[in-house]
């Protein structure tokens, strides 16, 4: 008997036909390189940067002959000379490295409650103010944002007027360390907050009531059992906000008066004002290894956190 | 750029007539347009000049580039990147031999001879406008025309008069005043401060390079009164929010933040202030019809007529002689015109600074980010 064209419709023929063509393309013995295909455009990716890096490895190898501005056809460690033994280097890599470490214990410190509040409160209509509130610097660029602090806390800003009013003479509230290191909190704020609002929410409140129940004050709930298991919140959120600090550029330029540089100004520097590219690859190759080491150091001892996306270390 | 030529065989009647009555106005003002205009290489639609934002573009294009467009019918686009930037797209789109990003970099003459010496520039000696000079206009140091310099500039002692009830400060140590202390600024790499400090720490001009320890003793004092760091705009901004009562800064920005309603003077102190120039260079690499083109825009740079309307925005003095100072910097110290007016001012080749500028940039920093 002959099958109705109803009983095997055209879009099912549709999807055979898309079905064979797949199989010609791609056959189902090929089927365990589908993983390795879907790695395909992470490898593309880090082949680039690995490309790149070769090439600034190559150029941190070569010194700038300012007679020519051309680089040296031999090769030699005289920039990686430089870097370990010129004091500005040893005074920019410091204030970075101390910097990024003060940002990060400070911003975990102010992003906690604020996750902690978004994740537990029982108002939709605040947990909604406080999710616009977090998105709401992202839509604003880093530069704008440290320009909109110039704006308050200058010496004729917001800040000096409201203290003029009751007397107190105009202070110097930026271009100085603590001016940066502000600047960044407020930058690194909403990153923190949406690495550590994961780990919190994965802890189950009944945890919680659960401690109570046995006797357990809220300090000690607090203690013995939301830190522990927001760690690997702590982890991830404590990651992106340490490679992100060390890294940055825009901040201690704005804020910094010109006299708080962190490595990555010194590299503009080499690259756009001395024209030393050599040098400047030097130093970005080691912020790269510097970077690296700390959160390789940070994955040794506590796991990845979040970043480990659930699985263990 | 090369296919953004368009082909003067597809020029209509009226525009070719235009073209012809623009090549005689040319050739009115000095520039050859008119010598041959059925031999002139064909015209790009626009030629891409990099040059420094506000007041700057602003006297740019007032003063050259719209009336080059007026001239030969040349879309004349500003980029606006810094010329530290632009610098090594530069040299890598010559090293790979592409067409550079632009056609003309208008750049300091330090900047320019660092691309000179590497050999990325343009010969610009058969410009037929060089033959009506002033000396200034030869980069120091360098064969041929690499670069043209178009104008000098000084960098001043600008003050807010309203700090210094008792006139304008007469030396740079007057900068060490306890009063002034996170109230100064100079520009983040030291330009324009180095030369006055070593004559102000004591030292003399004629052992730079040799010893500069006395500079660098000075510039240790400054830091002390914690000063600001920053670029041309920063000093313009700060001065209007009230964050500083004195900078080194080039005397166009101060000039700027004076015509913004600032209260601002300026002036040379006793040790003298460094004298610069900046110029105009094209990089290698154009095709040649871009080339001839970006070259005529230089040659037209430096006619009396368009060096008069470009300079009278940045209140500077230029390489064509004749050329009048706007009415407010008649006799100021930082539009030099007189064999006195110069004496005060230092002037160092460019060929030096650019061989130390790397050794001086990272000493000046060791002190400043100490």
């Amino acid at each position: 008997m002959r099958p109705s064209r109803t009983a095997y419709p055209l879009s099912w023929r549709l999807m055979d036909a898309l079905e064979a063509t797949a199989v010609a393309v791609w056959p189902r013995s090929f089927a365990a390189a589908v993983p390795w295909l879907m790695l395909l455009p992470a490898v593309l990716l880090v082949g680039l940067l690995v490309l790149g890096l070769w090439d600034m490895a190559d150029g941190s190898l070569r010194t700038l002959d300012t007679a020519t501005f051309l680089p040296s056809d031999d090769y030699s460690l005289r920039n990686y000379d430089r870097a370990f033994t010129e004091k500005l280097f040893f005074t920019v890599a410091s204030r970075s490295l101390i910097g990024s470490l003060i940002v990060t214990v400070i911003t975990l410190i102010l992003a906690f409650p604020y996750s902690y509040v978004m994740v537990r409160t029982r108002s939709a209509a605040l947990r909604k103010v406080l999710l616009i509130a977090l998105f709401l610097p992202f839509f604003i660029g880093q530069v704008v944002r440290a320009y909109g602090w110039l704006i308050i806390l200058g010496s004729q800003g917001m800040v000096n007027e409201a203290l003029g009013l009751v007397g107190v003479a105009p202070v110097r509230l930026l271009y100085n360390y603590p001016a940066v290191l502000f600047g960044l909190v407020q930058y690194m704020l909403p990153f923190a907050v949406l690495m550590l609002a994961p780990a919190l929410t994965a802890i189950p409140e009944e945890m919680e009531s659960a401690a109570g129940s046995l006797g357990a004050n809220w300090v000690k709930t607090f203690l013995h059992v939301v830190l522990p298991m927001a760690k690997p919140g702590f982890i991830g959120a404590g990651l992106v906000v340490l490679t992100l600090s060390l890294t940055d550029f825009a901040m201690p330029a704005i804020l910094g008066g010109g006299s708080q540089d962190f490595i990555a100004n010194a590299i503009y520097d080499q690259f756009f004002r001395t024209s030393d590219q050599g040098m400047g690859a030097t130093l970005a190759l080691l912020l790269v290894a510097v970077g690296s080491m700390m959160v390789g150091v940070v994955f040794a001892l506590f796991g990845a956190g979040t970043l480990a996306m659930g699985r263990a270390k | 750029m090369t296919g953004s030529t368009k082909p003067s065989l597809s020029l209509g009647r009226r525009r070719f007539l235009q073209g012809v009555g623009l090549a005689g106005a040319a050739g009115l003002a000095g520039m050859p347009f008119g010598r041959a205009f059925a031999a002139e290489p064909e015209k790009p639609t626009e030629i891409i000049v990099r040059a420094w934002g506000g007041s700057w573009a602003d006297s740019l294009k007032a003063g050259v580039s719209d009336p080059f467009t007026k001239l030969t019918g040349i879309t004349v686009r500003h980029d606006l990147t810094e010329d530290n930037e632009i610098q090594p797209k530069v040299w890598a789109a010559v090293a790979q031999k592409r067409v550079p990003p632009i056609h003309i970099n208008w750049d300091t003459t330090t900047n320019a001879t660092k691309s000179a010496l590497r050999g990325v520039t343009e010969d610009l000696s058969d410009l037929s406008n060089l033959a009506g000079v002033t000396e200034l206009a030869k980069p120091v140091g360098l064969d041929g025309y690499p670069i043209v310099n178009t104008y000098g500039y000084v960098y001043v002692l600008a003050y807010r008069p309203a700090a210094f009830p008792n006139g304008a400060p007469k030396s740079w140590k007057d900068l060490l005043d306890p009063k002034f202390k996170g109230r100064i600024a100079l520009y983040n790499d030291g330009i324009g401060f180095h030369f006055p400090a070593q004559v102000a720490g004591g030292g003399k001009l004629e052992d730079i390079p040799g010893n500069m320890q006395p500079a660098w003793d000075f510039i240790a004092k400054i830091k002390e009164q914690e000063p600001l760091l920053g670029e041309d705009p920063d000093f313009t901004a700060w001065f209007q929010k009230g964050e500083i009562d004195a900078a080194c800064t080039i005397s166009t920005n101060a000039r700027e933040a004076k015509a913004n309603g600032v209260d601002i003077a300026w002036t040379v102190p006793e040790e003298g202030a460094k004298y610069d120039t900046d110029g105009l260079w094209i990089p290698k690499g154009l095709p040649e019809n871009e080339l001839y083109w970006a070259k005529q825009y230089i040659n037209f740079a430096i006619t009396k007529d368009a060096q008069q309307v470009w300079l009278d925005g940045l209140g500077l003095p230029g390489v064509v002689p004749g050329v009048n100072p706007p009415a407010d910097l008649v006799g100021d110290p930082s539009y030099p015109t007189t064999e006195a007016d110069f004496k005060k001012l230092i002037r160092i080749s460019s060929k030096v600074q650019v061989e130390h500028e790397s050794e001086w940039f990272g000493k000046f920093k060791e002190i400043m980010q100490g």
